[in-house]
C-alpha cells in the first residue's frame, strides 16, 4: 500500500515540446526501451530516492571522487554531481556511433601523420597552412618523426550530441587528454550500489573494460627491442583536477602512477627511481600538456615535466600516449574541416554528422557571423572546457556588440556553428525534489593502437544542471549519467 | 681550407650550492657542405658526465645533469674543423626575375617552408613597420635581400651589453640598436613579409678581420633564394656569410638555437661568464 | 616501486601513529592528572608544559599557558604543524599520492577519518570534546590500521606503512618515557627516594595504553624499573621498543630480503640493534635510564635516516 500522500517523481515533470526529449515522446508517452526504468523509477516514492541520492551523494565523498573548489578562505572538496537516472542507447544507435567515432578517429590520425610529414592535404588546397601554422598545438618538433604504429592520437574522447532532429552530431574531438573515463565507471558502481534491481531488466554492456584495454593499447605501441613493456601513467601531482582519474587508471592497470620528479632521462632513456635503483620506462601515458613534457624542449618553467624526455621519444627509446603535437587535429577551426578530412583520407564518406560551421577566418562567413550573432554560438578555436562561448540568443544588444568587438580583434580565433538543440533527459534537480528536463550531451572514448582499436561502450553523458543551459562542462557546474548500451 | 679550432668555456659561481640542475649546451658547429667538424672534446667540473642528445630540431646538444650540490660549474669544449671557402653568389642565370617572385607564389613552396615564413614572438614586426622595407620585384630576389642587409646595417647600431637575445622587434627599431639577433631578427621579419623564406642561424664568428662581433656566440640569418637555396647573410656586419661564419644550428628565432638552456633551483648572487675563442691556421 | 611513493607511504604510517599517541598522550595526562595523588601532577601548567613537551613546542618557559589554547594547538589547529588535525592531513596527503597502491577500503577510510576531524568543532572541542575526540582520533586509528592489516596485501607496500607505524611508535614510546622520566624527577625532587614508585610511571603506562597488560606481567603497582623493563624490553607486548624493533626488522626484510648481511644497510642496522635490546636485561639499564633513552631515540633516528637513505632517495 502506498501512504496517501505519495508523491511520484515524475509528478512535476514539465515537457517541453520544443526539446527532444529522449525519454518522452511528443506526445509525452514514455519510450519504449526507458518504458521498465521509468514504471521502476515512478514507483519510489520521493522520500525514498532523496534518500538513495544522499547515499550515492556520500558514498562519493568518502571514496574521495572529489575536486577542490576554492572559496574565500579555505578549499573545499565537492563531489560532480551524478544524477541516478541513467541514460541508455539502444545497441542499432549505438553500432552506428560506434563506427562514426573509429571513422573520424583514424581520419585524425592520418590527417596528424600527414600534417607532420608531406602535408598533402594543405598541398591539395583542402586546408589552409595558415590554420595549422597559426595553430598554438602545432609542433614542428614532431616533423617528420614516426611514432610507433603511427599512431599519434591512442585516446580520443569525442563528443557527441542529440540534435532536435534525433540524429546525432560530432561537437568536438578531444586527443589531448580527454578526461571522464573514470567517471563512466564510478557512474555505473553507484548506480549499481543504489538501484542493483534495475539492471535485472535491461541487458547492458560492461565498462569495466577499459582499463585493459587502454594497457593493451599502450603495449601495442611499446618501443621497437622491447619484450615486456614498462607502462606508466605519469600525473602533473595530487593537486590537478582529474588526479583522482590519473590513479584510478594506474590502478587498474595495475601499473605506477608517477610525477615528472619520480622520473630522469639518462642517454635518452626514461627511468623511474624505485626503491631499488633506476627502472627503464617504454611507454608513458601522460596527462601533462605537450608544453610541460619536456622543460628542454618546450616551456622552460615546467616544475612538472621531466628534462630531456622529448629526446628520449625521438630516439625513439619511449613511447609517449598520445604523441605529441596531436592538438594540432583538437583545434575547434580544424573540426569544421572534418568531412573533407575523412574524405581525403579515407575516401569515405562521414557517419556522423558535423555541426556546420562558419570560419570568422574566412570574410563571407565573418560577415554572416557579424550579421546572425543571434542566432549562434560562438566559440574560440583553441580554448578548453567550454570556456569564452557566447550562445547568440542568451545575449543582451550591449553583449553581442561586445562579442562583435572582440571577433574582429582577431577573427581566427573565433568560429561559429548554428544554435544546436541538444537533447534533454530527466533529471534530478535537488532543489526542487523532483525530475526535470535538462540537455545531455556524449562523451565517447576511443582507443587506437598497433592493429587494434577499442570504443568504450557507454561513454560519459554530461548534464547542464542548471535549467537551459547548454554548457555541460564540470568546470561549468555539469553533472553527469550512467550511460547504457544495451546489447543488441 | 681553413683549419678551425674553437673553444667555447662557461664558469657559473653561486652564492648558495646548487643541489640538482641541468644543462643543455647547443654549441656544437653542425657539418655541411662548407664545414667539416673533425673532432669536439668537453669538460666540466666536478666528476659530472656529460651526454650527446639530439634536439628536436635535429641539432647536436651537450647535456649534463649535476646530482651533487655546487657552488661552482665550468664547462669547456674545443671544437676543430674545416672550413671552405664561400664562392660569390650571383643569380642563377637561367631564371628570369619573375620566376623567382613566381616560385615564391607556389603553394607547394609556401608549405615546405611555412615555418620560415611566418613571425615568430621576437620576429612579428609592429604594424607600423610591416611597410618599412618592400622588395622591389623588378629585381632578383638575391639582390633585394643584399639590400635588405644593408638597410638593416644602417639602420641598427651595433651596441653589446646590456640587452638580451629576446629583445622585441619595437624596442629594437624604438632604440635603433642592438646585438647580432637584433640585426637577425629584424632581418628574418622583413625577409618573412615579403614572402621570403629566412632563418635564424647561432654560431661562431671568426673575428681576425674587424668585424663587429662579441666573444659570446655570434648570429646571422639564411634566406632561402628560389633556384639556389639557402644563403647566409650577415646583416651585423653587412655581408654575406664566409668562411669566418662557424654555423651550429638555426631555427625561427633566437629561442629555438639558444647557446645554453638551464633548469635549476639556486638562489642568492649568481655569476656566469661565458667566453669564446674562435682561431684558423690556412 | 617508486622511492617518492615509498617515502610516503612510510610516513603515512608515521603520522596516523603520531596522531594516535598525541591523542592518547593528551587525554590520559589530562583526564589523569585532574585526580593525581601529588600536588605537582595536578597542576594545570605542569600538565599542559607536559603536553607541549611531546607535540615538541617550543614555547616561552616561564609564559603562563591557557588551557584551551594548549588543547587547541594539540588537536585542531591547522597552522600547528604538529597538531593531531595535521598529522591526518599528512596521513591522507600522502594516501592521496599513493592511492593506485592502497586498498579502496582503506582509501576510504582514511578519507572518512579526514572529513571527520576536519568537520569537528573547536568550540565543542576545547569545552566539552576532549574525551570525545582523542577517543574518536584512537578508535579511528585502531580501525585503519585494521584496515591496513586486514584489505592489503602483504606485500612492499603494506611492508612501508608498517615501517613507518613501527618506527613512529618505538620513537613515540621512548619520547613518552623521556618526558614522563623528567617528570618524575621533578615531581619527587624534594623525596628522591619516591622516585621509583611515582604515580608518573603509572600515567606513564597508561600514555601508551600498557597499564593493564603490565599489571598482568608484574601483578603489583608499577615501579620505575617494572615500568623501564617493560616498555623496553618486553618483546610480547605491541607496544615496547622491542616489539617495535622486531616488527621492523620484519618489514625491511620484506623490502630487500638480499641485505641482511650487508654491512652498513638499514636491514644489517636495525638486525644489529635488535640483539643488542633481546639481551639486554633491566640490571644493566637500571642505573643509568637516561642515558639509555638517548641512545635509543639516537638510534632510532640513525635508522630512519639510513631508511631515508636507502631507499626514498635516489
Amino acid at each position: 500500500m502506498k501512504p496517501t500522500n505519495f508523491k511520484h517523481l515524475f509528478s512535476s515533470y514539465d515537457g517541453n515540446e520544443n526539446l527532444f526529449d529522449e525519454i518522452f515522446d511528443k506526445k509525452q508517452n514514455v519510450r519504449k526501451v526507458y518504458q521498465k526504468l521509468f514504471d521502476i523509477y515512478n514507483d519510489q516514492s520521493i522520500e525514498d530516492f532523496i534518500n538513495l541520492n544522499n547515499k550515492a551523494k556520500t558514498s562519493f565523498f568518502n571514496q574521495g571522487i572529489t575536486f577542490q573548489v576554492y572559496n574565500d578562505e579555505k578549499a573545499q572538496e565537492k563531489i560532480f554531481p551524478f544524477d541516478l537516472f541513467p541514460r541508455i542507447i539502444d545497441g542499432e544507435e549505438w553500432a552506428t556511433i560506434e563506427k562514426g567515432v573509429i571513422q573520424r578517429c583514424k581520419a585524425l590520425n592520418a590527417f596528424i601523420w600527414d600534417i607532420y610529414h608531406d602535408k598533402n592535404i594543405i598541398k591539395a588546397g583542402l586546408v589552409p597552412m595558415e590554420l595549422i601554422s597559426s595553430s598554438a598545438n602545432y609542433l614542428r618538433q614532431m616533423d617528420n618523426l614516426d611514432p610507433v604504429g603511427g599512431i599519434y592520437n591512442h585516446i580520443s574522447g569525442t563528443d557527441l550530441i542529440k540534435h532536435s532532429d534525433g540524429k546525432y552530431y560530432v561537437l568536438e574531438d578531444n586527443i589531448r587528454c580527454p578526461s571522464g573515463v573514470s567517471y563512466v565507471i564510478y557512474n555505473r558502481n553507484a548506480l549499481k550500489r543504489s538501484l542493483f534491481g534495475v539492471f535485472n531488466h535491461y541487458d547492458i554492456h560492461t565498462v569495466t573494460d577499459y582499463s585493459e584495454n587502454l594497457l593493451e593499447i599502450m603495449e601495442s605501441v611499446k618501443p621497437k627491442g622491447v619484450d615486456v613493456p614498462t607502462c606508466v601513467v605519469i600525473t602533473p601531482g595530487v593537486f590537478n583536477s582529474a588526479y583522482f582519474e590519473h590513479s584510478y587508471l594506474a590502478k587498474t592497470m595495475g601499473i605506477e602512477l608517477v610525477e615528472g620528479r619520480d622520473l630522469v632521462v639518462e642517454n635518452d632513456f626514461l627511468y623511474m627511481k624505485t626503491i631499488s635503483g633506476l627502472k627503464k620506462v617504454d611507454v608513458v601515458y601522460r596527462r601533462i600538456d605537450d608544453g610541460f613534457l619536456d622543460p628542454l624542449e618546450f616551456k622552460k618553467d615546467s616544475a612538472i615535466g621531466v628534462p630531456g624526455l622529448f629526446s628520449a621519444y625521438k630516439n625513439g627509446n619511449v613511447t609517449l600516449v598520445n604523441a605529441p603535437g596531436t592538438g594540432v587535429a583538437d583545434d575547434k577551426a580544424i573540426y569544421t574541416y572534418m568531412p573533407e578530412i575523412i574524405k581525403f583520407y579515407l575516401g569515405e564518406k562521414p557517419i556522423l554528422n558535423n555541426v556546420h560551421t562558419y570560419h570568422c577566418s574566412r570574410p563571407t562567413d565573418l560577415k554572416f557571423v557579424l550579421e546572425n550573432i543571434h542566432n549562434l554560438v560562438v566559440k574560440p578555436v583553441d580554448e578548453a572546457g567550454g570556456y569564452g562561448i557566447s550562445i547568440g540568443n542568451r545575449l543582451t544588444k550591449a553583449e553581442i556588440a561586445d562579442v562583435k568587438k572582440v571577433i574582429l580583434q582577431n577573427p581566427r580565433k573565433y568560429i561559429a556553428q548554428p544554435i544546436m538543440s541538444l537533447s534533454v533527459h530527466a533529471t534530478y534537480i535537488e532543489d526542487c525534489q523532483s525530475f526535470e528536463q535538462r540537455h545531455v550531451d556524449l562523451r565517447t572514448f576511443t582507443l587506437l593502437g598497433q592493429d587494434k582499436e577499442f570504443v568504450l561502450k557507454g561513454g560519459l553523458t554530461r548534464v547542464a544542471l542548471k535549467k537551459g543551459n547548454l554548457i555541460v562542462n564540470s568546470s561549468q557546474g555539469g553533472g553527469s549519467k550512467d550511460t547504457w548500451v544495451l546489447k543488441k | 681550407m681553413f683549419n678551425y679550432t674553437i673553444k667555447y668555456t662557461t664558469e657559473n659561481t653561486y652564492e648558495n650550492p646548487v643541489f640538482e640542475s641541468y644543462w643543455q649546451f647547443m654549441v656544437t658547429p653542425e657539418t655541411n657542405s662548407s664545414q667539416d667538424l673533425i673532432s669536439s672534446s668537453y669538460s666540466v667540473s666536478d666528476d659530472n658526465s656529460i651526454e650527446k642528445s639530439i634536439n628536436g630540431y635535429n641539432f647536436e646538444t651537450t647535456r649534463i645533469h649535476t646530482k651533487k650540490p655546487f657552488n661552482n660549474l665550468t664547462f669547456e669544449a674545443i671544437f676543430k674543423l674545416n672550413k671552405s671557402e664561400i664562392s660569390p653568389i650571383e643569380p642563377n642565370p637561367e631564371f628570369t626575375v619573375e620566376d623567382d617572385y613566381k616560385a615564391i607564389e607556389v603553394l607547394d613552396f609556401k608549405v615546405d617552408f611555412e615555418a620560415f615564413l611566418n613571425a615568430t614572438e621576437l620576429t612579428a614586426l609592429p604594424k607600423v613597420a610591416v611597410k618599412l622595407f618592400e622588395f622591389e620585384t623588378s629585381k632578383h630576389i638575391l639582390d633585394n635581400v643584399k639590400q635588405l642587409n644593408t638597410w638593416v646595417y644602417d639602420l641598427i647600431t651595433f651596441k653589446a651589453g646590456e640587452t638580451t637575445e629576446d629583445m622585441l622587434l619595437e624596442t629594437v627599431l624604438e632604440k635603433k640598436e642592438g646585438v647580432s639577433s637584433d640585426f637577425v631578427h629584424l632581418f628574418c621579419a622583413i625577409a618573412r613579409v615579403n614572402k621570403v623564406p629566412a632563418r635564424y642561424v647561432s654560431g661562431y664568428l671568426h673575428q681576425g678581420d674587424g668585424f663587429f662581433g662579441d666573444s659570446e656566440m655570434y648570429a646571422w640569418a639564411e634566406v632561402y633564394i628560389p633556384n639556389l637555396g639557402w644563403i647566409g647573410f650577415d646583416p651585423g656586419n653587412n655581408i654575406l656569410a664566409d668562411h669566418n661564419h662557424i654555423k651550429v644550428a638555426h631555427g625561427r628565432d633566437y629561442k629555438d638555437c639558444p647557446p645554453l638552456k638551464q633548469i635549476m633551483y639556486a638562489y642568492g648572487e649568481q655569476e656566469s661568464k661565458f667566453a669564446v675563442e674562435v682561431n684558423y691556421e690556412q | 616501486m617508486l622511492a617518492r611513493i615509498a617515502n610516503n607511504l612510510f610516513w603515512m604510517g608515521r603520522y596516523i601513529e603520531r596522531a594516535e599517541h598525541t591523542a592518547r598522550f593528551t587525554n590520559v595526562n589530562y583526564f589523569s592528572s585532574l585526580d593525581a595523588p601529588n600536588k605537582l601532577s595536578r597542576d594545570r601548567q605542569f600538565v599542559l608544559q607536559s603536553i607541549y613537551e611531546m607535540v615538541g613546542e617550543e614555547d616561552e618557559k616561564d609564559e603562563v599557558l591557557i588551557e584551551q589554547d594548549v588543547l587547541y594547538n594539540v588537536a585542531l589547529n591547522p597552522d600547528k604543524h604538529y597538531s593531531i588535525l595535521k598529522c591526518i592531513c599528512y596521513a591522507r596527503e600522502n594516501a592521496n599520492s599513493s592511492r593506485d597502491l592502497i586498498s579502496n577500503d582503506c582509501y576510504e577510510t582514511i578519507n572518512k577519518f579526514y572529513h571527520s576531524v576536519m568537520n569537528y568543532s573547536k568550540d565543542y572541542f576545547v569545552t566539552r570534546g576532549l574525551h570525545d575526540f582523542t577517543s574518536h582520533i584512537m578508535h579511528q586509528s585502531t580501525i585503519l590500521k585494521g584496515k591496513i592489516r586486514g584489505t592489503m596485501l602483504h606485500d612492499e607496500v603494506y611492508a612501508l606503512i608498517k615501517l613507518g607505524i613501527n618506527i613512529e611508535r618505538a620513537t613515540q614510546v621512548t619520547r613518552i618515557l623521556q618526558i614522563k622520566y623528567d617528570a618524575a624527577e621533578q615531581v619527587t625532587s624534594s623525596k628522591p627516594k619516591h622516585l621509583k614508585k611515582s604515580y608518573e610511571w603509572t600515567t606513564l603506562l597508561k600514555c601508551v595504553d600498557s597499564f593493564d597488560i603490565n599489571r598482568r606481567v608484574y601483578r603489583k603497582p608499577p615501579t620505575q624499573s617494572t615500568v623501564i623493563e617493560f616498555l623496553m624490553l618486553n618483546p610480547n607486548s605491541p607496544r615496547t621498543v622491542l616489539y617495535c624493533l622486531s616488527q621492523i626488522k620484519e618489514h625491511i626484510t620484506m623490502l630487500d630480503p638480499l641485505k641482511a648481511h650487508e654491512k652498513n644497510t638499514a636491514l644489517f642496522l636495525i638486525g644489529k640493534m635488535m640483539c643488542e635490546y633481546k639481551y639486554k636485561t633491566v640490571e644493566d639499564i637500571e642505573d643509568n635510564v637516561k642515558e639509555f633513552i638517548a641512545h635509543t631515540f639516537s638510534s632510532l633516528i640513525k635508522l630512519s635516516e639510513k631508511l631515508e637513505d636507502e631507499y626514498f632517495y635516489h
